[in-house]
This record gives structure tokens, sequence and C-alpha cells, in this order.
């Protein structure tokens, strides 16, 4: 759990998280000018935090692994491009996750662009409990929990693209609607708009499988 | 929507349901909540897909995710600046590159236009000179092809009486 990705101002997190989250921050930001000064164990510091839960959002949204990482290798190199101009103007997560969503989203563009919904397609065939061929409860129960996920990927997939950014972050990620909203060009209202559209629609996609 | 709540400040019942409401706000909203059933199962079934998509868990990372990355680094470290000038048309996917590519040439082909507008060399008395043999010669070979044709078909028929 990142600090600095509290949602602060709604839950009432008492000042000291507060304090914790904005030294998180600020260090992240040093990190990075010391990274615009030449320091490379400082970019390698910047890796190692964020680097899963880039990739992870990376993955969630493009929903291929091999193109995860190829996606969030060039998130990191973006950055590290980016050094010598750096000016800390922003959070360090935000431009991070900013530059994330670009690709990922530039991406699926291309992709569907080029194969149209074809990928989506194969998700949703793989979905067919006929896939349960082993008769071990066991085997079963892991088998209907992949399906119970294969779902929530198909629900997720489905949504409009800033939509899905959106619960990513929000869900997965931890963000406030503010940093959310830096990331996804947006105001905040409009985040707000964008999540509960995002999960209304989830709500009746996967109605199905809660009641269950 | 007759509900306040649910209609000026929806995202107020999906913030509750995942638990990220302030005490304070949570107390006010769980009073409204008791007399609201619309609310109370936006609520309930909210709470229930956020448990749900706990289940999706992210895959593992490549143990080489590292290596290379600092390997695609030190190329791009080390790589002239030819290389880093066409690094944004490496990636460029070919649907963006080709209307780019033919904008580009179009505009390579105005300016050079514009540049030279009606290039054309002016005529002089030795250009005229230089027109007039070459119509001259083109005549001759056109003759001398008419002649070798003319020889050959006579030669032809002369073989067929025979």
């Amino acid at each position: 759990m990142h600090l600095d990705a509290q949602p602060c101002m709604q839950t009432g997190v008492n000042n000291d998280v507060v304090v914790a989250a904005t030294a998180t921050l600020d260090y992240d930001a040093e990190l990075m000018l010391r990274v615009k000064e030449g320091d490379s164990a400082s970019f390698a510091t910047l890796l190692e935090k964020h680097r899963g839960s880039v990739i992870h959002f990376v993955y969630r949204l493009v929903q291929e692994q091999a193109i995860a990482e190829e996606l969030s290798q060039e998130v990191f190199l973006r950055v590290y491009r980016s050094r010598s101009g750096y000016e800390p103007t922003a959070k360090f997560r935000t431009w991070l996750f900013r530059i994330a969503t670009h690709l990922a989203l530039n991406w699926l563009r291309d992709e569907r662009h080029e194969r149209g919904q074809e990928r989506l397609d194969d998700i949703s065939a793989d979905l067919p409990v006929r896939q349960v061929s082993d008769r071990r409860p066991s085997v079963e129960q892991q088998m209907v929990g992949e399906v119970k996920v294969q779902e929530i990927r198909r629900a997720i997939a489905g949504l409009p693209e800033k939509q899905r950014a959106a619960v990513l972050m929000h869900k997965y990620e931890e963000m406030e609607y503010s940093q959310i909203a830096k990331v996804l060009d947006c105001s905040e209202s409009a985040v707000k708009s964008l999540l509960f559209r995002a999960y209304e629609t989830l709500r009746a996609r996967l109605a199905h499988m809660v009641a269950a | 929507m007759n509900c306040p709540i649910e209609s000026r400040n929806p995202e107020m019942l999906v913030d509750h349901a995942n638990g990220k409401l302030d005490l304070a706000t949570a107390r006010g909203l769980k009073q409204h909540l008791a007399g609201c059933s619309a609310c109370q199962e936006v609520v309930v079934r909210q709470a229930a897909i956020w448990r749900a998509l706990d289940t999706w868990e992210a895959a593992p990372i490549s143990p080489d995710f590292d290596r290379r990355l600092y390997r695609r680094i030190d190329e791009e470290v080390n790589s002239s600046w030819w290389e880093r000038a066409m690094r944004p048309f490496r990636t460029m996917p070919l649907r963006h590159a080709l209307p780019l590519t033919a904008t580009a040439g179009l505009l390579l082909m105005a300016g050079v236009l514009l540049q030279n507008p009606g290039h054309v060399a002016p005529a002089t008395p030795h250009n005229e000179l230089v027109r007039a043999n070459q119509v001259e010669r083109t005549l001759d070979d056109l003759d001398l092809l008419r002649q070798f044709s003319a020889a050959d078909s006579a030669e032809s028929t002369h073989h067929d009486a025979m």
C-alpha cells in the first residue's frame, strides 16, 4: 500500500499519516531530482518502489502480462529519458501513472483498431464452464474461481477506456479522486461521475455473480 | 430517482460501501440508509462488487524485468543522435506513419515548388537549335526504321514466293 495513495480527505485519516504521505511524495520527487543529477541508485529506488503498481495497473488495463511488462518498461524508460527536464510540479506517482495510462490506452486503441474486438472475444470464449474437466473439488473450486476472475476481467474490459482506468486506479491503486483527475486530465467531479457510472455498469454486469 | 443522495451525491454511496467515507459522514449516511431502501441496495451491491474485485490478483512480474529495462537504458545511453531522433517513429503504428509520411512528402514537394516556381529553362537560340536537332534526329531514326521494316517485309514475300 502506498501512503501517498491514501484517500486522506475522505477517510479522516489522522495527521501523522498525512504528514507521512507528504513525506513520501517529497521523497519520490527528491529521488527524481537526484536522478536528474545523474544518481542512478535513486532511479533504482524509484523503480523498486513503483514497479509493481505500474505493471499491475497496466496489466489490468491491457490484460496481457507480456504487453503490460513491455509497456511498463516504456513507462520507466520515459521517466529516465525525462530526467534532464524533470521539474517536481506534480506528484511523482501521478506523473508516473499519467505516462502509464497514456501508453496503455494508446496500445488498446491501436490493438482495437488492428484486431477489432477479437481479444475481448477471446477472453469471453475462455469462459464456458465446459473447461472444468477435473472433478476433484479443490480443482473445481479453483476453476470456478478462475471463471469468476475471467468474468470480472471481461466486465472491466467492457468498460469505456477512461472508466476502466479510473476504476483500476480507484480500486487497486487506492488513489484519491484528485489524483485520478490529474492522471486522466479531467475535473474531480468528472472522475466521481466516471466512477459511479463504471461501478453501476459493473454492478449490473456482475449481479448474477455477486448474488451467488 | 427521488432520493436526494442517489440523485445528487451518488458517489457517497460508493465511498461508503468501499469503506472510504469519513466517520462523521458515514454516521449521517447510515441514518439515511435506515429509511431508504434504494440507497441501501446500492450500498449492498457495491460492497459485494468491491469484494469481488479483490479476487482479481495481478500476475507475477518476470524476474528479469529490471535486467531488460537496464539493458534498454544502456542501449539508449549508447545510441547515436540519429537513433535518438528516429526513436518516436520506431514504435509508431503503420496507420499513423503512412499519413505522416504522405503529408511530409507533400510538404517537401510544395516547398521545392515554392522555392523554384515554374523552373523551366528559358528559351534561348541555343536551346531552340538543340531541340531542332533532336527532332531532326528522331525523324531520321523513324525513317531508318521504316526502311528496315520495308526491306524485311520484301524479303519475307520473296521467301514465300519461292
